[in-house]
C-alpha cells in the first residue's frame, strides 16, 4: 500500500508500532487524545504494556515522560499542538529540556489544520516558542515518508524533541527511502530568481507553485526545512546570495517561527529582502483552509504573488 | 547501604548537617534555609537506613530513587550526598559560586546521586511516577521516593500525578510531604489551606500515613510500613518544623529564603544553631 493514501496520524501510529516492535524502550504516551493521534486502537492494542494513557493531564504526561526517560525509556508524548506546547511550556522547559531528558513531544493538528476546533485550539506559535527553548530540537515533517524517517531518527537519538504532526492526508512530496537529517534543509527545486522556504504542512503546496512560476520565467530555489531547530543556515545563506530575495511560508504565526529563523540568519549574514507568509499576529477561528489562506494571505495563490513581487523588484533594481 | 542505627551518632550528624546547610547558604549570601532544615532527619533516615544506594556507583540500576520535588531544599540533599561519599565534602561550600556543580536547586546534570532535576514546583511527583512506572515495566525492584513541600502542594500538577499514581496502583512509590505548615507568604492555613490533607490523598487512591518528621524512630517505622503496602502508592504526611534547630528563624516564614549580606549576619546565623557550635568538615 502506498502510504500516501493514509492519513498522517495513521502513519504515525503504524511507525510507532514498528519502533516499539524493534525497541521495547520506545513508549506511547497519550493524554486522552489517542484516537486523534492515530495510536488508538493500533498501538494501544499491539503494545498495551507500553501504551500509557494519563487522562486529560498534559502537564503530568510531560513529567511522567521525563521520569520514564531518566530510566532509559523513549516516550513519544502526543496531544493537540496547543496543549503539547503552550499549555506545558514550563514542564517541557524544566523537566525535559533543562533536565536533558530524552522525551519526544508530538504536537498534533498544528496551525490551521485544527480547523473545526477553532481559535481555542489553533496554535500558531508552537514552532516559535519551542525554538526559543535551549536544548530542544523542533521538527515539522511535510509528508508520510518524511514523518517515518523523522520518527526513526528521534527514536535513535538521545535528544529532547518537539515534532508537529498533521493528522490528515497530505500531498506527496517524498517517496519511500527519503532520509532525514536535522542539520540539512532539503532543496526540492533549483532556481536563481527567488528563494522559497517552507516547512511542514505548507511544503506540499510548494512544488506546484514553483513549477508555475518557472513557466512564467521565474526560477525558484525551493527549500524545505523539516527541522526548524537546528536550523541549516548555510543552505539558506547560499541560496539568498544567489537569488537576492526570500519568501517564507508556514502554517504558523509569522512571528518567531520559520520566518523568524530565516530573518535572524539573513539579517546577520546576508541581508536581502524577505517576505514572511503565514498567519499575522492574530488568533485562529473556526473556518475552512481556503478561507484562512485567503484571509491571512498564505495560500498557493498568495505565495506565487509574493514570489512574483520579489522577482519584479529584483528586476527593477538591476535595470 | 543502611548502617546500624546509633541514636547518638545520628543526633551528632544531624547537628553537623544543620551547620553545613546553614554555612552553605550563608556563604552563598542567600538561600532556602527553612525547607532544608525541616528535612534533615527525614533525608538522613532515607540515605542511612531506608534507601539502597551505592556512592561508588551513583547510577547503580538497582538503587532506590529519590526525587526532591521541592528542589529548593537541595542543600540538605547535597549534605546527604557528600556525607555518603557521592562527591567530596569540599564541594559543599561552593554552592551557588560561579561555575559550581551545586546550584541552589537540585540538579541531576551536575550532581552525582541526584535522580531528577527539580526547581519548578509541582513537577517532581510526575517524574517520580514515571520512574516508578519504569521499574514496573523493567521488572526492577527498586523503590521510588519523592519529597514534596506543603506550599508546593498548591500546584495542580501534583494532583494530576496523585490521580495517576492511584490509577496505576504504583505501590513502589512513596511520597513524603514536608508539612511544616509555612509557605513563603505565611501559614499554609491562611494562604491556601491543605486540610483535610490526609483525606485528600486517600481520596486519590493512596495509603496515607503521618509521622513526626524529626523523630528517628517514627520516620524509620513509617517508611517501613509504607514499603509494606501493596496495591497503592503511599503518602507520608511528615509533621515538621520549618528551619528546625535554627533559633533565629525556626518556625518563621522568613526562613524560606534568608539573606546574608555581610559577615555580621553570617556570624549571627551560624550562632543561632541550637546545640552548636561544631566544626565544619571542609
Amino acid at each position: 500500500m502506498d502510504l500516501h493514501d493514509m492519513e498522517m496520524r495513521a502513519v504515525y501510529g503504524r511507525t510507532l508500532n514498528e519502533l516499539m516492535d524493534e525497541n521495547p524502550n520506545v513508549l506511547c504516551l497519550e493524554a486522552d487524545l489517542s484516537k486523534a493521534s492515530g495510536t488508538n486502537p493500533e498501538v494501544a492494542k499491539k503494545h498495551p504494556a507500553n501504551f500509557v494513557n494519563v487522562g486529560v493531564a498534559e502537564a503530568n504526561m510531560i513529567g511522567v515522560g521525563a521520569g520514564l526517560a531518566t530510566e532509559g525509556k523513549i516516550p513519544f508524548c502526543a496531544s493537540f499542538s496547543c496543549f503539547a506546547s503552550r499549555r506545558v511550556y514550563d514542564q517541557i522547559t524544566i523537566s525535559v529540556a533543562y533536565a536533558n531528558n530524552n522525551v519526544k513531544i508530538v504536537g498534533t493538528a498544528p496551525g490551521i489544520t485544527a480547523g473545526p476546533n477553532g481559535g481555542t485550539h489553533m496554535c500558531f506559535q508552537d514552532l516559535a516558542i519551542m525554538r526559543a527553548m535551549p536544548n530542544m530540537h523542533v521538527y515539522s515533517p511535510c509528508d508520510v515518508y518524511e514523518l517515518r524517517a523523522m520518527m526513526r531518527h528521534m527514536a535513535a537519538h538521545k535528544q529532547p524533541t518537539y515534532m508537529q504532526l498533521i493528522r490528515s492526508k497530505v500531498g506527496r512530496v517524498f517517496d519511500e527511502g527519503v532520509k532525514f537529517d536535522p542539520a540539512h534543509a532539503v532543496r526540492l527545486r533549483e532556481g536563481k530568481d527567488v528563494t522559497l522556504v517552507s516547512t511542514g504542512y505548507m511544503t506540499q503546496f510548494m512544488p506546484k507553485v514553483a513549477a508555475e512560476l518557472e513557466k512564467e520565467g521565474i526560477g525558484v530555489d525551493l527549500l524545505h526545512y523539516p527541522s526548524v531547530k537546528p536550523f541549516d543556515a548555510e543552505t539558506l545563506i547560499a541560496s539568498a546570495r544567489k537569488t537576492g530575495g526570500v519568501v517564507t511560508v508556514e502554517n504558523q504565526s509569522i512571528i518567531g517561527g520559520l520566518g523568524g529563523a530565516v530573518c535572524e540568519v539573513l539579517s546577520e549574514y546576508c541581508p536581502v529582502h524577505v517576505k514572511r507568509l503565514g498567519v499575522p499576529d492574530k488568533f485562529g477561528e473556526v473556518a475552512t483552509e481556503q478561507y484562512l489562506f485567503d484571509k491571512h494571505g498564505f495560500g498557493p495563490k498568495q505565495i506565487a504573488a509574493a514570489c512574483r513581487d520579489l522577482a519584479r523588484v529584483k528586476k527593477e533594481k538591476s535595470r | 547501604m543502611s548502617e546500624p542505627f546509633d541514636r547518638e551518632a545520628f543526633d551528632v550528624r544531624a547537628l553537623e548537617w544543620r551547620y553545613v546547610i546553614t554555612d552553605m547558604i550563608c556563604r552563598a549570601g542567600s538561600g532556602h534555609l527553612g525547607g532544608a532544615l525541616s528535612l534533615v532527619e527525614i533525608v538522613m533516615t532515607l540515605f542511612y537506613r531506608s534507601m539502597k544506594v551505592d556512592p561508588t556507583n551513583a547510577k547503580w540500576e538497582e538503587r532506590d530513587r529519590l526525587v526532591l520535588s521541592k528542589g529548593h531544599a537541595a542543600p540538605v540533599l547535597y549534605a546527604a550526598l557528600a556525607y555518603k561519599g557521592f562527591f567530596p565534602k569540599s564541594w559543599l561550600p561552593t554552592m551557588n559560586a560561579d561555575g559550581t556543580k551545586l546550584p541552589s536547586h537540585a540538579d541531576a546534570r551536575t550532581v552525582p546521586g541526584i535522580d531528577m532535576t527539580t526547581g519548578s514546583l509541582g513537577q517532581g511527583l510526575s517524574a517520580a511516577c514515571g520512574i516508578a512506572l519504569a521499574a514496573r515495566m523493567n521488572k526492577k525492584s527498586y523503590r521510588t521516593f519523592c519529597i514534596i513541600g506543603d506550599g508546593e502542594s498548591n500546584e495542580g500538577q501534583n494532583w494530576e500525578a496523585a490521580m495517576f499514581a492511584g490509577h496505576w496502583k504504583l505501590d513502589n512509590l512513596t511520597a513524603i510531604c514536608d508539612y511544616n505548615k509555612l509557605q513563603i507568604d505565611g501559614s499554609t492555613y491562611d494562604i491556601m489551606n491543605l486540610e483535610p490533607i490526609m483525606d485528600k490523598w486517600r481520596a486519590f487512591g493512596w495509603a496515607v500515613f503521618e509521622m513526626d518528621g524529626h523523630n528517628w524512630d517514627a520516620i524509620y517505622d513509617t517508611l517501613q510500613r509504607a514499603a509494606a503496602v501493596k496495591g497503592k502508592p503511599t503518602m507520608i504526611i511528615a509533621h515538621t518544623i520549618k528551619s528546625k534547630g535554627h533559633t533565629l528563624t525556626e518556625n518563621k516564614p522568613e526562613s524560606h529564603n534568608i539573606k546574608v549580606p555581610d559577615q555580621a549576619t553570617y556570624q549571627k546565623n551560624m550562632g543561632a544553631i541550637a546545640g552548636g557550635p561544631v566544626k565544619l568538615p571542609y
